[in-house]
C-alpha cells in the first residue's frame, strides 16, 4: 500500500485527531505532575487519585445543578478547585512539615495519600462505577474526512492549548512563576534571598493538583468514572514525565503526544494487540535518551 | 514472661478450638463468591437478592431435611486469584456444603477445577464461559445461566436471517469476551458461510475509554459489530456508543444489551436499535409466574428483577429440592438428585438440569432496545423474539465431543 495515501488516509487522519484529543488529558494531568516534580522534587504518587477525585466531583457537582450544559460547566470550574482545596490542606497539614526530611519521606507520605484517597472515594461515593451524562450541545459526531469525529473530543483539542499556554504565562510570566522556577534549580538560594520557599512550594503543589482535578473533571463524560481510574493514569502520568524529561513541562506535552499518538495509531494499524504501542515507545525513547526527551531539571 | 506468653498462646488456641467445634452443623452452607464491587456488581447483587427470595420461602416452610438454608458471601473482585482464595476459605474454613458464584468466568473455571479435588457441587450462576460445562465440565460443576455457545448461536440464527455480511468483532480482552466472540462468529459462518469478518479489535477489561477504538472501527467500514463485552464493559461501550453516533451509523449486537441491569445502568442515555440477547426480561412474557416473580421481588427489594435474580432464584431452588430429592447430605446423591431435575414453576416455565453437562435449559430472548412509552426510565427490547432451548443449545452429543469423549 503506497505509505503516503495511507498516512493521508481519512482513518488514519481521524484516528491522530483521537489520539491528539487523549494527549489533551494526558497532559493537563502529566504538567501537574512534572510542575510538582520539578520545584517540590516529590513524584506525587496522589497525583492518580487526585485525577479520580476530580472525575468523581465531577459527577456529583453536574448532579447537584442538574445535569446538562449548566451542570457540566459547574462541574468543570469547581471539580478541579475542590481538588486543588484537598491538596492545600494536605499540604498545609502534613507535606509542609517535612521538607526538611529525607527525599523517601515525602515519596512514601504521597504513596500513603494515593492509598487514602482511593479508599476516601470507595466511602464517600460507593464501588458502583458513576456515568456523567454528556451535555447535549457535545453529543453525537462531526463528519471529519468523511468519519465521524465526536463533538466533545473536538472540544478537548481547543481546550488543551488553552490550558497549555495559561500554564506557560503562569510559570514564566507571573513573579510567582520566576520565583517557583528559580527554586526549583535551587531552593537554598532561593531561601537565603528572603523568599518564603515554603509558600512557593504550597502555591505550586495546588497548582499542580488543580490541574489533575481539571483532567478528571474533563475526562469524566467520555469513561466511566469508576474505582481503579488512579491506578492506570498514575502509571501514564509518570511514563509521560520520564519520557519527557523530569520537571519539564513542554517534556511532558511531547511525551503525552508519543504517548497519545501511538495508543490511537497503535489501535487501527493492529487492533489486536494495539495496547503495547505507547508503552514500546516509552521504551524505545528511553533506551535512546536514558534522561528524557528534553533537559530535566534534576 | 516466657511462661505467660506460653499460657497465654495455649489459651488462645483452646479458645479458637472452641469455638470452630461449636459452628453450627444443623443448616445447608450455600458460599457465594461473587464480585461486589465496581461495574459487575450490579449484577451479583441480584443473584444474592434471588437466592435469598427463594430461600426465605423454602425455610419458612420448615427448610430442607429439617434444616435451614444459610448463605454467605465474598467478594473476589472481579479477579480470578482472589475468586479461588475466597472459594478455598469457604470450603476449608467455613464448611460450606455448597459453592455457588461467579460473575468472572475465568474465576468460575478456576472454582471449578478446584472443586473437582473436593468434591464439592458449584453452581455457576452468572459465568457465561461454554468451557465451564463444555471442554472443562465435570460431575461436580453445574451452571444456572446460559453460556457463550448457547447464546452464540441464538445470536448467530437471528443475524443469518439479516442482510449483514462485512462483520467486524470487538470486545473485551479475557475468557468471556473470546469465548462469546468465537460463540456468535463460528456458529454465524456455519449458518451463513458468506459472511466475511474484516478484523477483530481486544481492548483490556475495564478500559474506559471506547473512543479511539471506535472510529477505528468505523474507518474500516463493517455492516455490523459483533461487540463481545461482558460485565465491565457493557455500559461503558453502549455510552461510548451513544456519544459518538456509532450506534446511528453501524448497527452492533452485544450478548444482554437489552438486558434491565444495562438499561438500568444508562438510562436514558442508552442508544437505540442496538440488538443483544437475553434469557430473562421481568416484562416478557407476561405470564402469571413471571408477573408474580418480579411483583414479589420488587416488593422486597424495591427494583424490578435483573436476569441475574432468576439465576439466583433457581440455585436454591435446585439446591433445596437436591437434597429434598436425595433425602440426605450426601453430596453424591444429592448430585445425582440434580442431575436431569425439571423445575416446572419457574418465571420462565419449564427447565430441566441437564444430565449429560449439567447445564439448564432456559429460553432465549433476542431483540432491539428501544424507548417505551410505559417505563420511562430505561429502554427496554423491542421486536421480541423468543427462541426455545431446543432449537440453539448444543446437543449432549456436541458437549460431550468436545470433553473427548
Amino acid at each position: 500500500m503506497d505509505i503516503i495515501s495511507f498516512i493521508c488516509s481519512p482513518g488514519v487522519l481521524c484516528q491522530v485527531l483521537v489520539g491528539l484529543s487523549r494527549t489533551v488529558i494526558l497532559f493537563i494531568v502529566a504538567s501537574g505532575l512534572s510542575l510538582i516534580l520539578g520545584v517540590l522534587r516529590i513524584p506525587n504518587i496522589a497525583h492518580g487519585s487526585l485525577y479520580m477525585i476530580g472525575a468523581f466531583m465531577a459527577f456529583t457537582v453536574s448532579k447537584v445543578f442538574g445535569g446538562g450544559i449548566t451542570g457540566y460547566w459547574m462541574a468543570v470550574l469547581l471539580a478541579p478547585i475542590i481538588v486543588a482545596a484537598l491538596s492545600f490542606i494536605a499540604e498545609r497539614a502534613i507535606f509542609c512539615r517535612l521538607y526538611e526530611r529525607e527525599h523517601i519521606m515525602l515519596f512514601l507520605l504521597t504513596f500513603a495519600f494515593a492509598l487514602i484517597f482511593g479508599d476516601l472515594v470507595k466511602l464517600v461515593w460507593g464501588a458502583e462505577y458513576r456515568t456523567v451524562s454528556m451535555p447535549r450541545f457535545f453529543q453525537g459526531s462531526i463528519p471529519i474526512f468523511g468519519l465521524p469525529f465526536p463533538i466533545y473530543n473536538f472540544f478537548l483539542l481547543i481546550m488543551g492549548p488553552l490550558v497549555a499556554i495559561v500554564l506557560w504565562l503562569i510559570v514564566n510570566k507571573t513573579k510567582m512563576g520566576k520565583i517557583s522556577r528559580a527554586a526549583a534549580v535551587d531552593r537554598e538560594m532561593v531561601g537565603a534571598v528572603g523568599i518564603n520557599v515554603s509558600l512557593v512550594f504550597a502555591t505550586v503543589f495546588v497548582i499542580g493538583c488543580y490541574l489533575a482535578g481539571l483532567g478528571g473533571a474533563l475526562v469524566a463524560p467520555i469513561v466511566n468514572v469508576t474505582l481503579g481510574m488512579d491506578h492506570t493514569l498514575i502509571i501514564e502520568a509518570f511514563l509521560i514525565v520520564i519520557m519527557g524529561g523530569l520537571g519539564n513541562i513542554w517534556g511532558a506535552l511531547l511525551g503525552a503526544l508519543i504517548f497519545g499518538l501511538t495508543q490511537s495509531l497503535g489501535i487501527l494499524i493492529w487492533p489486536q494487540f494495539g495496547i503495547i504501542f505507547p508503552y514500546a515507545a516509552v521504551i524505545v525513547v528511553l533506551s535512546f535518551r536514558p534522561t528524557g526527551l528534553l533537559r530535566s531539571t534534576w | 514472661m516466657k511462661r505467660l506468653l506460653l499460657l497465654l498462646s495455649f489459651g488462645l488456641l483452646g479458645l479458637v478450638l472452641v469455638v470452630v467445634s461449636s459452628h453450627a452443623a444443623n443448616t445447608i452452607k450455600v458460599g457465594i463468591v461473587d464480585t461486589y464491587s465496581g461495574p459487575p456488581a450490579a449484577y451479583s447483587q441480584d443473584v444474592v437478592d434471588g437466592f435469598k427470595m427463594a430461600r426465605d420461602k423454602i425455610n419458612a416452610k420448615g427448610g430442607v431435611l429439617g434444616r435451614k438454608i444459610e448463605y454467605t458471601t465474598r467478594d473476589e473482585k472481579f479477579k480470578p486469584d482472589v475468586g479461588l482464595a475466597m472459594a478455598k476459605e469457604l470450603v476449608m474454613k467455613e464448611n460450606v456444603d455448597i459453592l455457588a458464584g461467579t460473575i468472572n468466568s475465568a474465576t468460575a473455571l478456576a472454582i471449578s477445577d478446584f472443586v473437582k479435588k473436593e468434591k464439592i457441587p458449584f453452581f455457576v450462576s452468572n459465568a457465561k464461559s461454554d468451557r465451564i460445562t463444555g471442554q472443562m465440565g465435570h460431575r461436580y460443576v453445574f451452571s444456572t445461566n446460559e453460556n457463550t455457545a448457547m447464546a452464540g448461536k441464538a445470536a448467530a440464527v437471528a443475524l443469518a436471517k439479516m442482510p449483514f455480511t462485512k462483520y467486524w468483532i470487538a470486545g473485551d480482552d479475557y475468557e468471556f469476551g473470546h469465548a462469546i466472540g468465537d460463540g456468535v462468529w463460528n456458529n454465524l459462518k456455519a449458518l451463513k458461510p458468506s459472511v466475511q469478518l474484516l478484523g477483530q479489535t481486544w481492548w483490556k477489561v475495564g478500559e474506559t475509554d471506547f473512543t479511539p477504538y471506535i472510529t477505528a472501527i468505523v474507518a474500516a467500514k463493517p455492516d455490523f459489530i459483533i461487540v463481545a463485552t461482558g460485565g465491565s464493559g457493557m455500559v461503558n461501550f453502549q455510552k461510548a456508543a451513544k456519544a459518538t453516533g456509532l450506534a446511528d451509523k453501524i448497527p452492533f449486537y452485544q450478548h444482554t444489551a437489552i438486558e434491565v441491569t444495562v438499561g438500568q445502568a444508562l438510562g436514558m442515555d442508552a442508544p437505540e436499535g442496538v440488538y443483544g440477547t437475553a434469557n430473562y426480561l421481568f416484562y416478557y412474557p407476561d405470564t402469571p409466574a413471571n408477573k408474580a416473580f418480579a411483583a414479589e421481588f420488587k416488593k422486597l427489594y424495591g427494583r424490578y428483577p435483573k436476569m441475574t435474580a432468576l439465576y439466583g432464584y433457581i440455585t436454591a431452588e435446585f439446591v433445596a429440592r437436591g437434597f429434598q430429592k436425595a433425602g440426605s447430605m450426601n453430596k453424591e446423591k444429592f448430585i445425582d438428585a440434580v442431575e436431569g431435575m425439571v423445575l416446572n414453576d419457574t418465571p420462565v416455565g419449564k427447565m430441566e438440569m441437564r444430565k449429560c453437562d449439567h447445564q439448564v435449559t432456559l429460553p432465549m430472548f433476542w431483540g432491539v432496545t428501544k424507548k417505551s412509552p410505559e417505563y420511562k426510565d430505561f429502554l427496554i427490547a423491542g421486536d421480541l423474539v423468543t427462541i426455545p432451548a431446543s432449537e440453539y443449545m448444543p446437543t449432549c452429543e456436541q458437549v460431550l465431543k468436545t470433553r473427548g469423549k
